[in-house]
């Protein structure tokens, strides 16, 4: 009797959190739901029910799908080569030897930047004008240089290689952490059964820094799906929709074009595309942990 | 007990600071201060520098008036705007551009129509502000964009201003062919190209009588720029064709071909008088002109541009009478000095002329014709979207994916689903 009138007590201890939570997120959420199926707009003084024209207008607009696809590309292939990079990362700079500790926070370091910095500094380093750095290396070794934010066919993978450097060692740090926890007589017995580095690495190291690798990976593929400011500095969504992402043209419809109807339309779409996606890197990191355990 | 009791009375209080947090500056701001001072907000996209002078002058003039000038920076001016007021806390005098006429028709702009000073002002200065004979907003000076040229290149190489389109694409070809970059652009922004292309639409096709009523039917949505603007586009694009633009320029900035041309590596750049300072900056010794882009026939050539902003007071202001007179003081001789003074522009204000000074020396034909138009911020309901999706359709036509007509059925479409919006 006692306990469960203390938990009251608790439960109205964080209510003023939880209110705040109702009104600054769930309401919103809520309230796109309901606008998405209306046809608000800041310049329009009156409001209808317009069902699922929204929806049905947002499919049809190309420029619209093409952000999404751009997305869910980028948002897949940033949580693959993050997490691959920063594994190997992890694996070889986990080691006592001199100088070590500078060279992991020298991969850590651009995490530490913010993101615009990041971007403008990679938009002067992939510029195309004479002094752009990346493409004078190029040129020095004999290449030719290449337009890394002016091309269509590139620019998307340009945006995404600044992230991969910039959040690489991020996720290092958290695997690092994990990889200090597997237990060492594990690899001794792996050493008396005569097992090599390459099957230590896949049959010890991997499945027991599973806590580590879901964490990261739902990270860097939600971040990856929300992608914005890196967007916004280094290429504004352009050249033409070549690098538009769903936030940008969120952005771009509800607040440079009035739409908001539209936006909230996406916005539900996006809430949805994040929920199917995590749900089944889920349902897949489950099933390994199953797997190993 | 007594320690629930506490608790439950700490949360409400806790639960009563986020109540009082939300609703706790809805007023105050309009009550008036104890010396009589009336507090105006004016809320701006351009910077408090290009209007020190008149802010100066204005605190001369009233003071009474305390003008608290907030500038927002124009990426996010609409999205504050709009959000403050639709939650009817907007500033008192809000520095309008492209969205006045969609301001004006959800009624949150005052109507001036009857006020006296705002027959002082030319028509052209006061159309992009109208909506159905009925004027919201009183313009400030004019913005222009031609092309800026580096006088000693032109001089070495023996190049004189192009009179005509052709002599454009001739002497590019003749600096390019001696190893000197034309012209620079920033195409990695969608703006530039579609500036440039729509100088050559004011040329061939604005300047036609014929073409008078073109806006107006677009904004209805019987008119099409597929159709009517294609040839003169299509003229534009030989700039693409010829390769005087070229895609790397997609991945310059605004401000790295500024530098380019500022440092002397290409002969021309179009811009406006905002660059010059930076220009200077960067090379104090640059000799700098500016022409208007020309047509295929030989005349004053067009330059792009119109009212630079205006100033609108919102419907819902609680010192109406004191904007007002704020405006009113701006449609003076004196104060339209002030403005022009930070910042390079025509005055709007009837039978007023300002030198603009020698670098604009070969854009004097087409001023004194009165050749400076943006359709999009003069007379389209939904300017900039449109002009956004034409522009970065333009990025693919130089890009090699579309062509220039699927480019202007782009922003056909943009069009087309705004009015179906806003309907």
């Amino acid at each position: 009797m006692y306990n469960k009138q203390r938990e009251r007590v608790f439960m109205l201890m964080i209510l003023p959190a939880f209110i705040g939570f109702m009104i600054l997120f769930i309401a919103p959420t809520a309230m796109s739901f309901f606008y998405s199926l209306t046809n608000w707009s800041v310049y329009n003084s009156t409001l209808e029910f317009v069902g699922l024209e929204n929806f049905k207008l947002l499919f049809q607009d190309k420029k619209t799908v093409a952000a999404i696809t751009n997305t869910i590309k980028y948002a897949l292939l940033i949580t693959i080569f993050q997490n691959v990079i920063a594994i190997l990362l992890a694996v070889f700079l986990n080691k006592k030897t001199a100088g070590m500790n500078f060279v992991k926070s020298l991969v850590f370091l651009p995490a530490v930047l913010s993101i615009l910095v990041v971007g403008f500094l990679f938009q002067y380093i992939m510029t195309s004008a004479d002094y752009g750095l990346l493409n004078n290396i190029i040129q020095f070794f004999g290449g030719e240089p290449v337009n890394w934010l002016g091309n269509p066919k590139i620019a998307l993978y340009s945006v995404l290689a600044t992230q991969v450097w910039q959040w690489a060692g991020w996720s290092m740090v958290i695997y690092i952490a994990n990889l200090k926890s597997i237990d060492s007589s594990l690899y001794e017995a792996a050493d008396i059964d005569g097992a090599g580095p390459i099957r230590k690495f896949f049959s010890v190291t991997l499945p027991l820094l599973y806590p580590a690798v879901s964490f990261n990976i739902l990270m860097s593929l939600i971040g990856g799906m929300k992608v914005f400011d890196v967007i916004f500095a280094m290429t504004k969504g352009g050249p033409g929709y070549a690098t538009e992402t769903i936030m940008t043209t969120m952005i771009r419809e509800g607040f440079n074009s009035g739409r908001n109807a539209y936006a909230s339309a996406l916005a539900v779409v996006f809430f949805i595309a994040v929920f199917i996606l995590s749900r089944i890197v889920i349902t897949f990191l489950n099933r390994w942990e199953r797997k190993i355990s | 007990m007594k320690k629930k009791a506490v608790t439950l009375l700490i949360c409400m209080l806790m639960f009563a600071t986020i109540l009082a947090g939300c609703s706790g500056e809805t007023k105050g701001s309009s009550e008036k201060s104890e010396d009589g001072v009336v507090k105006l907000r004016m809320m701006g996209y351009n910077p408090e520098s290009t209007r020190a002078t008149y802010l100066k002058y204005l605190d001369e003039q009233l003071p009474n008036v305390d003008i608290e000038f907030e500038f927002v920076a124009l990426d996010n001016f609409n999205n504050v705007l709009n959000s403050q007021l639709q939650a009817g806390e907007g500033p008192d005098i809000i520095e309008v551009g492209g969205e006045t006429k969609l301001l004006a028709k959800a009624n949150y702009l005052l109507d001036l129509t009857s006020k006296e000073f705002t027959s002082k002002y030319t028509d052209s200065g006061l159309k992009p502000y109208s909506v159905d004979d009925k004027v919201y907003a009183t313009p400030l000076q004019s913005w222009f964009e031609g092309i800026f040229y580096n006088k000693a290149i032109f001089k070495e190489n023996n190049i004189e201003v192009p009179k005509t389109w052709d002599e454009f694409i001739a002497i590019s070809k003749e600096l390019s062919d001696k190893g000197i970059k034309p012209q620079i652009m920033g195409a990695q922004s969608w703006e530039p190209m579609m500036k440039q292309s729509i100088g050559l639409v004011n040329n061939e096709f604005y300047a036609d009588e014929e073409s008078k009523n073109f806006d107006e039917a677009f904004n209805e949505g019987e008119a099409k720029l597929a159709e009517e603007w294609l040839p003169a586009v299509k003229e534009w694009s030989r700039v693409i064709e010829e390769g005087i633009l070229t895609e790397e320029m997609l991945g310059l900035s605004y401000d790295q071909a500024l530098d380019q041309f500022a440092t002397g590596k290409a002969a021309m750049w179009e811009s406006g008088p905002w660059a010059v300072e930076t220009i200077m900056e960067k090379n104090p010794d640059i000799e700098l002109g500016m022409f208007p882009i020309p047509g295929k026939e030989e005349g004053d050539g067009w330059l792009i541009g119109g009212p630079g902003s205006a100033l609108a007071i919102n419907a819902k202001s609680e010192h109406i009478d004191e904007a007002v007179k704020v405006l009113e003081i701006t449609a003076t001789e004196e104060a339209q000095e002030a403005l022009v003074k930070d910042n390079a522009g025509s005055s709007f204000l009837e039978g007023m002329a300002v030198d603009l000074g020698e670098i604009y020396e070969d854009s004097e034909g087409a001023f004194k014709a009165g050749n400076v138009y943006a359709p999009w911020t003069a007379v389209w309901t939904s300017g900039n979207p449109i002009v956004e999706a034409y522009g970065k359709s333009l990025q693919e036509v130089l890009a090699g994916v579309k062509t220039v007509e699927e480019a202007l059925k782009d922003a056909d479409d943009v069009n087309e689903n705004l009015r179906n919006t806003l309907k």
